[in-house]
């Protein structure tokens, strides 16, 4: 049966009945997996900065007060911090994740392409190539073989001669470091706007 | 939820698993103290200015506090009365500085004989070194008897037993004392201000009584009951404020002794010579160096007996008042004058906080500055390690 409550009820109601926030995830967390992707460029920090985004919110969701801000909204605020932190100190901490007690997760294989399909490259692949140069050789060949030539990664491994973690690890990497230093240069990573 | 991203679907489990936990703790704790918590809890940004602002005002109250305690005046003023009264027992007591004192002042036989030469030499001329020797004599037998009474142990210390010793050091002891006692009780306690004098062997030397609730009066006690005599008068009510001071005249006493007996050994030499003079005209002379040298052992004797009865008597000022009796003139109580008193201490009031804190934080400060340093490298360490990882 679907819950038909709205965003912001369901925070309030979380307060007193927790599971209601799991209602709340699933409707956004693909969403928001999708917003930090785009804005990372690495699905690994993605992933990071989701999980420790909605450990957050669980843990404050007492201080959500209805004043006429969407629930989602006040989720993304949080969002929109924990990338600012990101961009600032270059890591994801997990000290929201271990106030309530939730375990640090690896980003599973599969997921890493998953994850890059949902961060449109088309509009960043101009200053990519440019920011390309600044990599390490294994990280940029990594990189223009998975993003410019869209190749799929046993085929980047095949190419670099490296096994397959190891090639989604220079992508992973690689894409962090670009994606840090295009924040750097003030350049905007998406133009679209989220809920 | 409809993904595929395993991640995704991993951290769902996570976050129903901690909602479970969280449910069973909200039902442990009761539904009720559940919304009492959320309608105490500020928003967290509004509880992290609350802590810094609580914080600071935690640190500046310390501060405070500290130097209310260093700058607490009942301290200064316990710890002066107390070197008063070390300074008094130190040298009444042990005498440790007076053989140090004597050395300095007091005449040993060879400059006696020096002094008397030079007294006698202009006097007398080229005669006079003929009648010297005959002289020496009388002059020491005139300076015994002269001497026993004043300050026997300007002559020659080291024939006295020590206990003789001991009274040579000349303390003149003053103590002041303010005393307010119960309403109505101005009458009884006036009398036994007077009663403690007289009962010691002192007496009461001046008193002045306002009101017939406010008094002052100089008290003459013995010097030897002067300790008693403080503590009976600090038994007749509550004491407002008490002080004992002692001035070493020991010193002075014997630079006194020692010109008395200079002048005495002159006196008589002076005489001498008088007897053998031959000429109505030296006769004259030495008549008129006799009278001024006798001016000068009396005034000398003056100030000796002075000293003395400063140091035999002991002055002690008491200040007696009832408790709601008016302190000299009271304040007027028209509307203008009390509220500027009061922005007076107000102001008052506000400069002494100020001062306290300013003081407190030069304890605290350099405290804070070490602490800071300290967390600053454990942060820089733990981030470079992290850094490094």
């Amino acid at each position: 049966v679907p819950d038909r409550r709205t965003d912001t009820e369901l925070l309030l109601a979380s307060r007193d009945e927790p599971d209601a926030f799991t209602e709340l995830y699933r409707r956004h967390a693909e969403d928001l997996l999708r917003y930090f992707a785009r804005r990372t460029l690495d699905p690994e920090t993605a992933a990071e900065l989701t999980a420790e985004t909605f450990a957050e919110a669980f843990a404050s969701r007492q201080t959500y007060t209805d004043k006429g801000v969407n629930g989602v909204a006040w989720i993304y605020g949080i969002a929109r911090h924990r990338l600012g932190r990101f961009f600032r100190h270059g890591r994801v901490d997990a000290s929201a994740r271990r106030r309530i007690g939730m375990p640090e997760r690896e980003l599973p294989p599969e997921d890493y392409e998953r994850i890059e399909d949902l961060i449109d490259f088309a509009p960043i692949r101009e200053a990519l190539s440019e920011a390309l140069e600044t990599l390490s050789p294994d990280q940029r060949d990594a990189m223009k073989l998975r993003v410019i030539d869209e190749l799929a990664y046993p085929e980047v491994a095949d190419r670099l001669g490296c096994s397959e973690a190891n090639a989604r690890q220079r992508v992973s990497r690689g894409l962090r470091k670009v994606a840090l230093m295009l924040q750097e240069r003030g350049m905007q990573l998406t133009t679209e706007v989220e809920a | 939820m409809n993904t595929d991203i395993r991640f995704l679907q991993r951290l769902e489990d996570d976050l129903t698993e901690a909602a479970a936990r969280e449910a069973t703790l909200l039902e442990g704790s009761g539904s009720s103290s559940g919304s009492d918590d959320r309608s105490r809890r500020l928003p967290r940004r509004e509880r992290h200015w609350g802590a810094i602002a609580a914080g600071l005002v935690a640190f500046l109250v310390l501060a405070g506090s500290i130097g209310f305690l260093t700058q607490r005046p009942g301290q200064q003023e316990r710890a002066t009365s107390g070197t008063f009264s070390e300074v008094g027992t130190a040298v009444g007591g042990s005498g440790a500085e007076v053989p140090a004192a004597q050395a300095s002042t007091a005449p040993v036989p060879g400059t006696v004989t020096d002094a008397r030469g030079d007294a006698f030499g202009p006097t007398s001329g080229g005669g006079a070194g003929a009648v010297q020797p005959q002289l020496a004599p009388p002059d020491a037998s005139g300076v015994r008897h002269e001497a026993a009474d004043t300050a026997a142990g300007a002559v020659n210390q080291s024939d006295l037993p020590a206990t003789q010793q001991q009274d040579l050091s000349k303390i003149i002891r003053d103590g002041r004392i303010s005393i307010v006692v119960p309403d109505g009780d101005f009458e009884t306690s006036l009398t036994n201000v007077s009663r403690i004098a007289t009962s010691l062997g002192g007496f009461v030397l001046t008193s002045t009584t306002q009101n017939q609730n406010t008094g002052t009066f100089t008290l003459r006690i013995p010097a030897k009951k002067f300790d008693v005599a403080m503590e009976r008068l600090r038994a007749i009510g509550e004491v407002k404020a008490d002080a004992v001071t002692g001035q070493d005249v020991t010193a002075e006493f014997i630079d006194q002794t020692a010109r008395l007996q200079i002048l005495l050994d002159r006196r008589d030499l002076l005489q001498s010579l008088q007897n053998e003079a031959t000429t109505s005209q030296e006769i004259l002379r030495l008549a008129g160096l006799i009278e001024q040298t006798q001016l000068e052992i009396e005034k000398t004797q003056g100030q000796l007996r002075y000293l003395k009865d400063q140091v035999a008597e002991a002055t002690i000022k008491v200040e007696l008042r009832e408790r709601h009796a008016p302190q000299e003139e009271p304040e007027p109580t028209t509307e203008g004058p009390s509220l500027s008193r009061a922005i007076r201490l107000a102001w008052q009031g506000f400069l002494r906080v100020v001062g306290a804190v300013i003081v407190g934080l030069g304890y605290l400060v350099p405290i804070a500055a070490i602490g800071l340093a300290i967390w600053g490298i454990v942060t820089l360490v733990r981030r470079r390690r992290r850094a490094a990882s």
